[in-house]
């Protein structure tokens, strides 16, 4: 019989970490802010997750929201939507967290060196798209154009305030947003993301496009990138799962044959073809 | 897939055992360690349970209900043990354990040879990895019933290798040849001591299975390359009730949850996991309500594909042993073997019409 002689690790123990910052993005959001015992380094790259844990209320998939170039801490935005993320909603600064991980492939970035970024946000999908769009302004000339598109169901959800000023600001980010539902005070755009991507002036051949937002948007948008005819090889989606274990084991996030948790949850659009449940 | 040959079999030494050298080989076995065995549970039910008296074990038996992947894999196990005021941990401590399963069909090893590789790649667990070592398998030749269909799925009644010694039944009064699969085997052998070798070469008696699938198992995977959008699985769908029984009996399913109790003072508590299955309604749905695989049809095929898809790309191994178990069990009556032969008859189709 095969040999079982391999070097196996216990793949559940959470790293109890400090909560060193709580903030309220708008009624269902916060960002918390979060240390490794020792300021370990969590040593992620844009578009991993972690496992977080609170004991009594279990464990959940949480995208990282923050560069790995801001270390040693990092970043978690967490909707209220569950058993563990409504108990974090309670939790304060120097409160602790179990984390494991990071998990999952993270976005190519080698791929996007040299090549103008377009950043397609539905929803809390700016969420682990800013881990990569901090990524790449804070190494802004390994890059060209960065366009940030964002999309959300109306004002009140619109994540990252402080941050869109400062991209809005900067004259090296084309920066648009769009609500579907404005409200009395909004004058931007109004209509869903997809309204965004018909006006750009692209060079389609070189610009490299990530998809982050809910289920129901990657359709849509892809079929708005084809009218503009990107290359499917520019494209990449980020891919919402249940990956309970992280490690390739419990069969929650499997697309087909393929473990969100170890093949994704970043998947270049090519592959996400050959996956009949992907999208 | 490294078979034990025929041609390889007749170079092993072989031995003669009757009803009662066996029944004194169990209870020889017993004095050296945990003897895990097939018994009576109920009527014409059988399990795999603790030996505490030789003359408990089954050696005729059809299939035990549940497959041996309860001792590696617990439907329900500790992970951590918490303390909810101090938030610390403790990590449950997994010791190996020297263990002997005996009478074991060959498809029941070959399911864990199937799990071991699941547990192995990517990230090897210690969970279960640890619990597996130390096992020791003694096998037993086995009569198909009308569910069996192992043979259809690559494992032949002489498919031996991994199990240390091989009883194979040559009369109606109990009376086996054993075959010396391995060194473990021959040691247990010598020093029970007290049966002769046969010089007479035989072979392991050949098996009639009535229940076929009618493609050779090689070609098994390519026929799942044609037919994901079959209407196979519709049909399926109309008469399963979604139960996850097949889940749960499945000797290479895996899948598990996880999940965190507090003890009535409120301050300790464990996280334990325990088996799920992809069959159940809620699988694949996310925190935010989604439902990757909402209908039956989709659990249906995505259950049907990880026996012969999925992972069998990578581990080039079916990983359905035949047993039979989710066709015997199945409240709905839902056959496995007439599915396959389904999709081998609209895949045919397919080919014609191309």
């Amino acid at each position: 019989m095969e040999t079982l002689n391999v070097e196996k690790k216990n793949l559940y123990n959470p790293v109890i970490s400090e909560i060193l910052k709580v903030e309220s993005l708008t009624a269902t959001e916060k960002r918390f802010e979060i240390a490794l015992p020792k300021s370990a380094m969590l040593n992620h790259k844009p578009g991993q997750f972690v496992e977080v844990s609170i004991f009594g209320f279990g464990e959940a998939p949480i995208s990282i929201c923050s560069s790995p170039t801001r270390t040693p801490t990092f970043e978690l935005t967490v909707r209220k939507t569950g058993r563990l993320t409504d108990k974090m909603h309670e939790l304060k600064a120097g409160n602790a967290l179990g984390i494991r991980g990071p998990f999952g492939n993270g976005f190519d970035i080698e791929k996007f060196k040299g090549k103008d970024i377009l950043y397609v946000a539905g929803g809390i999908g700016l969420a682990p798209l800013k881990s990569l769009i901090d990524y790449t302004i804070d190494k802004r000339n390994d890059f060209k154009r960065i366009i940030i598109l964002y999309g959300t169901k109306n004002p009140a959800e619109i994540l990252f305030p402080k941050e869109i000023e400062e991209w809005k600001k900067r004259s090296d980010i084309e920066f648009y947003i769009t609500v579907d539902r404005p409200d009395d005070k909004w004058k931007g755009n109004v209509g869903v993301i997809t309204t965004l991507i018909p006006p750009l002036e692209l060079d389609v051949e070189n610009t490299i496009v990530s998809v982050v937002g809910p289920p129901i948007m990657y359709k849509f948008v892809i079929m708005s990138l084809k009218g503009k005819r990107i290359p499917d090889e520019n494209i990449y989606l980020s891919l919402e799962r249940r990956m309970k274990c992280g490690v390739g084991k419990c069969g929650h996030c499997q697309i087909n044959g393929s473990y969100v948790c170890q093949e994704g949850p970043v998947y270049h659009y090519p592959r996400c073809k050959e996956l009949e449940e992907a999208i | 897939m490294n078979d034990v040959t025929n041609s390889k079999l007749k170079k092993l030494k072989q031995y003669a055992f009757d009803k009662d050298s066996t029944l004194k080989f169990i209870e020889f076995l017993m004095q050296k360690t945990e003897v895990i065995a097939p018994q009576n549970k109920g009527q014409a039910s059988y399990s795999y349970e603790i030996v505490k008296d030789a003359k408990d074990v089954v050696l005729d038996y059809p299939r035990t209900i549940q497959p041996l992947k309860k001792f590696f894999l617990p439907p329900v196990e500790d992970l951590l043990a918490f303390d909810l005021n101090a938030n610390t941990y403790q990590e449950e401590k997994i010791e190996a354990k020297d263990k002997i399963f005996f009478g074991i069909h060959n498809y029941e090893l070959e399911g864990i040879k199937r799990l071991d590789y699941s547990f192995k790649k990517g990230n090897p667990e210690s969970n279960y990895l640890t619990r597996r070592e130390k096992s020791m398998f003694i096998g037993i030749s086995y009569e198909p019933d009308s569910y069996h269909f192992s043979e259809s799925v690559g494992i032949p009644a002489d498919k031996i290798d991994g199990f240390c010694l091989f009883f194979d039944k040559i009369s109606n009064k109990s009376d086996y040849m054993v075959f010396v699969v391995d060194e473990n085997g021959q040691k247990l052998i010598d020093s029970f001591g007290k049966v002769n070798e046969v010089k007479s070469k035989a072979e392991i008696t050949a098996k009639k299975f009535q229940n076929k699938v009618k493609l050779h198992y090689n070609r098994i995977p390519q026929v799942f390359d044609h037919v994901y959008k079959s209407k196979v699985w519709d049909k399926v769908a109309e008469r399963c009730v979604g139960c996850g029984t097949c889940n749960l009996l499945c000797a290479t399913c895996y899948c598990f949850d996880v999940r965190d109790e507090i003890e009535i003072n409120a301050k300790d508590g464990k996280r334990t996991r325990f088996w799920d299955g992809c069959m159940l309604n809620t699988f694949a749905e996310v925190a935010g309500g989604e439902n990757f695989r909402e209908k039956l049809n989709q659990r249906t095929r995505h259950r049907l594909y990880r026996k012969f898809k999925y992972i069998t790309d990578h581990s080039g191994e079916l990983h359905c042993i035949g047993c039979g178990r989710c066709s015997k069990y199945c409240p709905a009556d839902i056959s496995i073997v007439e599915i396959i032969n389904s999709l081998i008859d609209d895949y045919t189709t397919q080919q014609k019409k191309n």
